[in-house]
């Protein structure tokens, strides 16, 4: 074993680290012990009973947070629920859209009617698509909206009903016999809809609805009649904001 | 006292512990979770990716995107995301069942991409956003992808697959035109997988305010 | 008593111990080899990866910069950094300091030395390996484990080594009190190689299922953090600060209260990092709980290092030693604590997802561990060289270059860092706005990057000059400033 010349700076060393031998402080150990019994009481009401299949801290048990089954709900509450899971990811919560991105719901055209825009306009888009640029209130969007075809009638009607009924928007509600009859006119339709395209389709309006409004607070029905043409915006009911 | 073997024991226990705790338990609570049928369409829940999507997630692993991308959709009050629209519900441990390597992800120097395939479902818009981001999001940090994309001259009719309507400075010349490689598209076919509003029991949705 | 009176010079034990010193230079002399080669790629390694990290951070704010190669991108470019300065830089300093320490402290030397050298070739060859297989694209994209299934067999190699190694030292210690240093390597060096297997096994050879992944991914990659790197910077600290300042550690008593408690506590953290992630409840509370828990070793540990420096602060003028391993001693008690408030569930809804944690990293990884193995390679290099650090202003330089680079670079992603998570969290504003709010801040985390270059440039051209015994031969010690009583200067 080779013994290294022995170096000045080994010499200067002062001996190895020692211990010393300090009691622990009482308020250490206190404090220890606070955050033990904080710890237990975080674990009891935190940990969703240690079950695997609860992942919401705040909830006790699996199955707290379900939604009720059974009876009809109302629609502007289906139309809501379908509008958060699926639209506010791009119009956002407001409706007021993204600018430069996603057009806003708030006071269009293309919600409430106008010119050239109809009811049958609105619940193509949501049937196939729209896709290419777009004028929203003066705003030009390219982006590409998804077909939503694979809602149901009664989640199409609803969250339309929603969006023209919500942050001020006032339209008659869109039913579920009408979209219903625009998915069976859509149905051989693969590509999404320009905007081109759909100027092309004269404008149509829901009719009536002879069945009991389900949602209270819709405003008053359109007196216009059920058939297409007569671009005026007069006959829209109420004016948009 | 020999402490050889006390400290051997002290330390070997106190790491077990942990490791019964967050790797054991996951492994067999979480780890062995099968994807539930889907009695509508016959089909699981979460559905299975197709081929190319799935090696996408190679090409995404490859390419470091989950460095600034996540993929987790987090509850009230915790977090804003299912009102901000990342998603309908949180995501669960089932919802990464098809996922090789999981990307749930740290950083959100760009947003979150766990419903990416709701929000922005054309292929064509993916490949120009990875050719050059900053021609489709202006104020955009990503770095461009031009490599996973091949420049070359236009052959009588251009490519059913070129990339439409590029800009910028590295936009095609005259004659010239933008294709995939395999690679980007796989990535964007995996892009366009990444879809979780299907419904999961162990995640309801929250209720609407 | 003054220790330096003609009186006290008749006691022998005020003598400079010169066989306890020969014993010293023996175990010196049999791990200088090993040491000083895993020191010098140690080193390297810094520099490599300060640079890809530097790139990286003008990357973030400028993604044209060099954006023509797919092994420059972003995405390739910070996990290539990532795995640089962790199994690199740090872990190969790390081996470095703590064989020096095992086998100072258990009075041993070590044995075969040729065989760890082996294991510093084939450490720095994974690591080489490993981080060109990243640039090229094969990136696992786990954090903290991105290098490709071929590198890693590599590195397991080298430990099995240094791991064997420092068990035996351990197993072989002359008998005696055994110190509290010695505890945290030989549990370093036992946890690693345990955390290292099950995270490769269970994330790449056979992977598992689902969000599992995420919870091994940072079961591992924080206890890299706590059970790999915390021990051997503790080790260090618990060495260096009461043998410069020649007084014993304050309390056996909290040395054993902070070490057992950090090995019970500081595994369960993991989850912190997936707060509100896809996981059971319990678990992640069962996180929340643990890093709140872990006040009491980074408590304990603060009050022991505190009084035993108490009444010694002004070595912090001469020493560099001291000076660097103080630094990253308050840095440990500092970002641990802030650490454990990130873990509260409220103030994670500000910072997860953001830059602030990338400034709680960096402040771990570098303001604590990094400085401390500074200060342990300024004390240790001289002993194995048998030649002073010549040029006591490249020390200060250095000092100060990485001392405000970190300052600046935490600061400024901190701060960053809580805007973008106020942006990130408020519905109505747009994505855009966290991101307008992070860049001045990222901006000023690329300068910090320069400083921190330039403080490991000039550390490593002293570093160089040191090996190669250039120049004149100092006499004495290299220190920032005269100590205040002449033959204090123990360094």
């Amino acid at each position: 074993m080779n013994v290294g010349r022995v170096h000045g700076s080994i010499l200067r060393e002062q001996k190895e680290p020692k211990d010393g031998y300090e009691p622990v402080p009482l308020w250490l150990l206190t404090l220890f012990f606070a955050i033990v019994f904080w710890a237990g009481l975080y674990l009891a009401y935190y940990s969703g009973d240690f079950r695997a299949d609860v992942f919401n801290p705040a909830r006790a048990a699996a199955g707290a947070g379900a939604a009720p089954a059974a009876g009809p709900v109302d629609p502007k509450v289906i139309g809501k629920r379908v509008f958060t899971q699926n639209c506010v990811i791009c119009h956002q919560a407001t409706g007021l859209g993204v600018p430069g991105q996603f057009p806003p719901l708030v006071g269009s055209e293309w919600v409430l009617g106008g010119d050239w825009h109809g009811d049958n306009h609105l619940v193509k888009i949501l049937l196939n698509g729209l896709q290419g640029p777009v004028q929203v209130k003066g705003e030009t969007y390219n982006n590409a909206m998804p077909p939503w075809a694979q809602l149901s009638d009664e989640q199409i009607a609803a969250v339309l009903t929603y969006i023209r009924s919500e942050w001020g928007n006032a339209a008659p509600p869109i039913t579920v016999d009408y979209v219903r009859k625009m998915r069976e006119a859509t149905a051989g339709r693969v590509d999404p809809w320009s905007q081109k395209d759909l100027q092309a389709i004269p404008l149509e309006k829901v009719p009536e609805a002879p069945a009991a409004p389900a949602a209270a607070d819709t405003p008053a029905a359109s007196p216009a009649p059920t058939l297409p043409a007569t671009p005026a915006a007069a006959t829209a009911p109420s004016t948009p904001q | 006292m020999n402490k050889l073997p006390l400290i051997f024991l002290g330390v070997f226990l106190t790491f077990a512990s942990s490791w019964v705790g967050l790797v054991a338990y996951p492994y067999f609570a979480l780890g062995r979770m099968q994807p539930l049928p889907d009695e509508d369409t016959g089909g699981y829940f979460p559905p299975s990716t197709p081929g190319l999507a799935d090696a996408g997630q190679k090409v995404f692993a490859a390419n470091g995107c989950v460095y600034c991308h996540s993929q987790q959709v987090r509850l009230a009050p915790l977090s804003t995301d299912i009102e901000k629209g990342l998603g309908p519900r949180q995501t669960v441990a089932r919802d990464y069942l098809r996922a090789q390597p999981v990307f749930l992800g740290t950083m959100r120097t760009g947003p979150d991409l766990t419903n990416i395939g709701v929000r922005q479902p054309d292929a064509n818009w993916h490949h120009k956003h990875l050719y050059e981001p900053q021609t489709v999001t202006d104020w955009s940090v990503m770095p461009p992808f031009r490599y996973l994309y091949r420049l070359q001259e236009i052959q009588g009719q251009p490519s059913d697959n070129a990339v439409k309507g590029l800009s910028g400075p590295h936009a095609p010349p005259q004659g010239f035109e933008v294709v995939p490689t395999d690679e980007a598209n796989a990535l964007v076919a995996y892009l366009l997988s990444l879809k979780r509003n299907y419904p999961l029991p162990e995640s309801p949705e929250p209720p609407v305010k | 008593m003054n220790p330096h009176s003609l009186f006290s010079s008749f006691n022998p034990a005020n003598e400079p111990d010169t066989l306890a010193s020969h014993e010293r230079a023996e175990i010196d002399a049999s791990t200088r080899l090993p040491v000083l080669l895993f020191f010098g790629s140690a080193i390297l390694w810094l520099l490599i990866g300060s640079l890809l990290g530097l790139i990286s951070a003008w990357k973030m704010t400028h993604p044209g910069f060099l954006d023509q190669m797919a092994w420059l991108t972003f995405g390739r470019l910070r996990p290539a950094h990532l795995n640089t300065v962790i199994y690199g830089w740090a872990s190969a300093a790390g081996i470095g300091v703590g064989l020096w320490l095992m086998a100072r402290l258990c009075r041993i030397p070590l044995i075969h030395s040729k065989l760890l050298i082996s294991a510093a070739i084939f450490w720095n060859l994974g690591v080489f390996v490993g981080v060109l297989g990243i640039l090229a694209g094969d990136s696992r994209s786990i954090e903290w484990l991105e290098f490709p299934g071929y590198a890693t067999p590599i590195l397991f190699i080298a430990y099995a080594f240094i791991g064997i190694w420092a068990i035996i030292m351990f197993r072989f210690r002359k008998p005696g009190h055994v110190y509290v240093s010695q505890w945290y390597l030989f549990a370093a060096f036992l946890w690693f190689p345990w955390l290292y297997a099950t995270a490769n096994i269970l994330l790449i050879w056979q992977p598992i299922q689902g969000s599992a992944q995420g919870a091994v991914n940072w079961w591992f990659a924080h206890n890299v953090l706590g059970l790999w790197f915390t021990p051997i910077g503790l080790a260090s600290a618990y060495y260096m600060i009461p043998k410069v300042i020649g007084r014993p550690i304050h309390s056996y008593y909290l040395s054993i209260l902070g070490f057992w408690s950090l090995a019970l506590f500081y595994s369960w953290n993991g989850m912190h990092h997936l707060i509100g992630g896809p996981f059971p409840a319990w678990m992640v509370s069962a996180s929340v709980v643990a890093s709140i828990m872990m006040f009491i070793p980074v408590v304990t540990v603060a009050i022991n290092h505190h009084m035993t420096m108490r009444g010694h602060f002004d070595a912090l003028k001469w020493s560099p030693t001291l000076r660097f391993t103080v630094f990253g001693a308050m840095t440990y008690t500092l970002v641990s604590l802030q650490g454990s408030s990130m873990a509260i569930p409220s103030l994670n809804t500000l910072t997860h997802f953001t830059d602030y944690t990338i400034g709680h990293a960096h402040l771990g990884l570098y303001g604590f561990f990094s400085m401390m193995m500074f200060g342990a390679m300024y004390y240790i290099v001289p002993r194995l060289t048998g030649w002073e650090w010549p040029s006591a202003a490249a020390i200060r330089w250095h000092f100060w270059l990485v001392a405000s680079g970190i300052i600046l670079m935490v600061g400024s992603l901190s701060l960053g860092g809580v805007l973008q998570g106020l942006a990130l969290y408020d519905p109505q504003v747009s994505f855009r706005s966290s991101l307008d709010y992070a860049t001045p801040f990222r901006l000023a985390r690329g300068v910090s990057g320069f400083l921190l270059l330039a403080g490991h440039l000039v550390f490593a051209i002293h570093f160089a000059v040191m090996l190669l015994k250039i120049g004149r031969r100092r006499e004495g010690p290299a220190l920032f400033a005269e100590p205040s009583n002449p033959g204090a200067a123990t360094v």
